[in-house]
């Protein structure tokens, strides 16, 4: 059974089709209002009586007035059945099917009844509509599994990002909280004893005053630099004010190896969760560069074309690189997949190492460019 | 001497101001976000100016964009930029024109309001002040990098000091040798880094800009 929601587009392939099923439902509702639909069903019995009373006076005979109601009846009975049939949810082809078939089927056997009750030809039409019928019922599940794979697969990956989206998350805000806890409020609360102390002291001993005052300050700096780290961690500045392209570069600056950069970015800004994304992954992969490669250079290259932006870090180092080994690859890997995105590791042993990334991702309107 | 503030946060530039009026600088203009900077800087030209790196309307480095355009109108217009944090590649491009008269300090230097107000000196001086935060981030990596491979740990490590603005003597006290063999490593320097013959604050400039020059960044566009 597929649900019609599905029909508004998901990523994936699912995607109901064939244009009964497309009917709105505004339309199968649609049609004349009650009172002309009355008037019309009026209008038809009045003329099937009239045409039933001439032939009674002229001395009734071969019933030729059937052919008129059955000219009445078909077209009345036709629509109400079908537009019955279009108002049903779900295998709607099926049941508009089923009503066009019965509909030529009562015809034929009404056409039957007035040829005077012959040999019974309508059989053949029925066993056809039967048929036609079955196979379409058969191919309906067919198809319609097909699509629920498709789309009972892209429901299970999106709750498996989804949650590991919020996982990641979760462990980002506790550890914010962890840090802010340990280091800028303990820091805060050293910083407020200090100028209290020094505030007791200043008419008393101003020596000792001073040296409070002077240990505020510095803790002062501590909590600074503190926050400072953390905020990095979070949303690094050089991204929100640069964007991936100059977050990049500065990432560049402040590894201790020659790094080659080649970045090819369009002046549109991407996405900021995916940036964001592209820029930690970038950063991870080049910190396992520095921390277990041994490279003596490494090189990123970073572009975007086809409505994706892929990005690779090489090394010349000792390679070995594993997604199993470490969890460094694997939170890069889980916090791509959050946005479809897709990680390569090709490290043979001895290197040289490359980490391909790649992220679908759409552009915003051009950035408010700094120079 | 004629200053000009652009902070944001009104708390930071009230006392900013404050602070400097308190030792003998005339707060000419304090603004408050990129365009009137801008304006600012070129309508007043101050002695020296302090702009915060962050400023609306974009909330992100219109300070230091308003710093280099005016920079580029009046060549060599000493301007101290500060931000909560530093990234070596803005320092790179403040003093990619090589002129001098330029400070990146972190905000948290304020504190410290002796060293704050001697930096704002030197930089009006046409010298350059560099955090020793962009310092120590460059530090780690120098190791690889030509042509910085050609100077001695001690060469490098008054190079550092010459970063962060610091005079001869001020270097020869830090590392607790002469100023005559400081004297001697900075000449020594000049030379290893190919420096061409001109005015010493000049060359200092470029010897900085030669430590923060070290990586081949390059686009395609």
């Amino acid at each position: 059974m597929i649900d019609r929601s599905v029909r508004t587009d998901t990523r994936g392939s699912a995607r109901v089709s064939g244009w009964i099923s497309r009917v709105p439902d505004a339309v199968a509702n649609s049609g004349w209002p009650r009172a002309a639909r009355w008037r019309i069903t009026n209008f038809g019995l009045v003329l099937g009586l009239a045409v039933t009373i001439v032939w009674s006076v002229i001395g009734a005979g071969y019933f030729w007035p059937g052919w008129v109601w059955l000219g009445l009846v078909v077209p009345f009975a036709f629509l109400r059945t079908v537009r019955r049939a279009l108002r049903t949810q779900g295998l709607r082809p099926l049941a508009v099917h089923a009503a066009v078939s019965l509909e030529l089927g009562a015809t034929g056997i009404f056409i039957w009844l007035m040829g005077g009750l012959r040999y019974f030809w309508p059989i053949w039409l029925i066993l056809g509509l039967v048929v036609t019928f079955s196979t379409h019922a058969w191919v309906v599940p067919l198809f319609s599994s097909d699509r629920e794979r498709t789309l009972e697969e892209r429901v299970d990956v999106l709750t498996r990002t989804r949650r590991e989206a919020l996982d990641v998350q979760e462990a980002e805000m506790r550890r914010v909280e962890r840090d802010l806890h340990d280091g800028a409020q303990a820091q805060l609360v050293s910083l407020g004893m200090n100028l209290g102390m020094a505030d007791d002291l200043l008419d008393t001993d101003p020596v000792e005053a001073r040296r409070h005052l002077i240990e505020a300050r510095t803790g002062a700096a501590a909590a600074l630099a503190d926050l400072r780290s953390l905020v990095r961690g979070i949303y690094p500045p050089v991204l929100a004010d640069r964007g991936l392209d100059g977050a990049i570069q500065a990432l560049v600056l402040a590894v201790p190896l020659l790094v080659e950069a080649s970045i090819d970015l369009p002046d549109a800004r991407l996405s900021p969760p995916v940036e964001s994304a592209t820029y930690f992954a970038v950063a991870e992969a080049l910190t396992n560069v520095v921390k277990h490669s041994n490279a003596k250079s490494a090189w990123i290259q970073v572009h975007y074309g086809d409505g994706t932006l892929s990005a690779v870090v090489g090394d010349d180092g000792n390679g070995g690189a594993d997604r199993n080994r470490g969890t460094g690859l694997q939170g890069i890997e889980r916090r791509l997949a959050a946005f479809d995105g897709t990680l390569k590791i090709s490290s043979p042993p001895g290197g040289p190492t490359a980490i391909s990334m790649e992220v679908p991702c759409e552009l915003l309107s051009p950035k408010i460019s700094p120079s | 001497m004629r200053v000009v503030i652009a902070e944001d946060l009104a708390l930071l530039r009230d006392g900013l101001v404050r602070l400097l009026s308190a030792h003998d600088f005339e707060v000419v203009a304090a603004v408050e976000d990129g365009p009137s900077a801008l304006k600012a800087l070129i309508g007043h030209r101050p002695d020296v100016a302090v702009v915060d790196v962050r400023l609306p309307p974009t909330f992100t480095n219109e300070g230091l964009v308003a710093a280099i355009e005016a920079r580029r109108q009046l060549p060599g217009l000493p301007i101290l930029v500060l931000s909560q944090y530093v990234e070596p590649l803005y320092a790179r491009e403040l003093l990619s024109d090589g002129v001098g008269g330029v400070g990146y300090l972190l905000k948290d230097r304020v504190m410290d309001v002796g060293q704050f107000v001697d930096a704002v000196c030197q930089v009006a001086g046409g010298g350059t002040v560099m955090d020793p935060e962009v310092i120590a981030q460059l530090l780690v990596q120098r190791a690889r990098d030509e042509p910085l491979t050609r100077l001695t740990n001690r060469e490098r490590g008054v190079l550092a000091l010459i970063a962060e603005g610091r005079s001869n003597a001020a270097v020869a006290a830090g590392l607790f040798v002469s100023e005559k063999a400081v004297s001697k490593h900075i000449a020594n320097i000049f030379m290893k880094l190919d420096l061409p013959p001109s005015d010493d604050d000049n060359r200092r400039v470029m010897a900085v800009l030669a430590y923060l020059n070290a990586r081949t960044t390059h686009q395609e566009k």
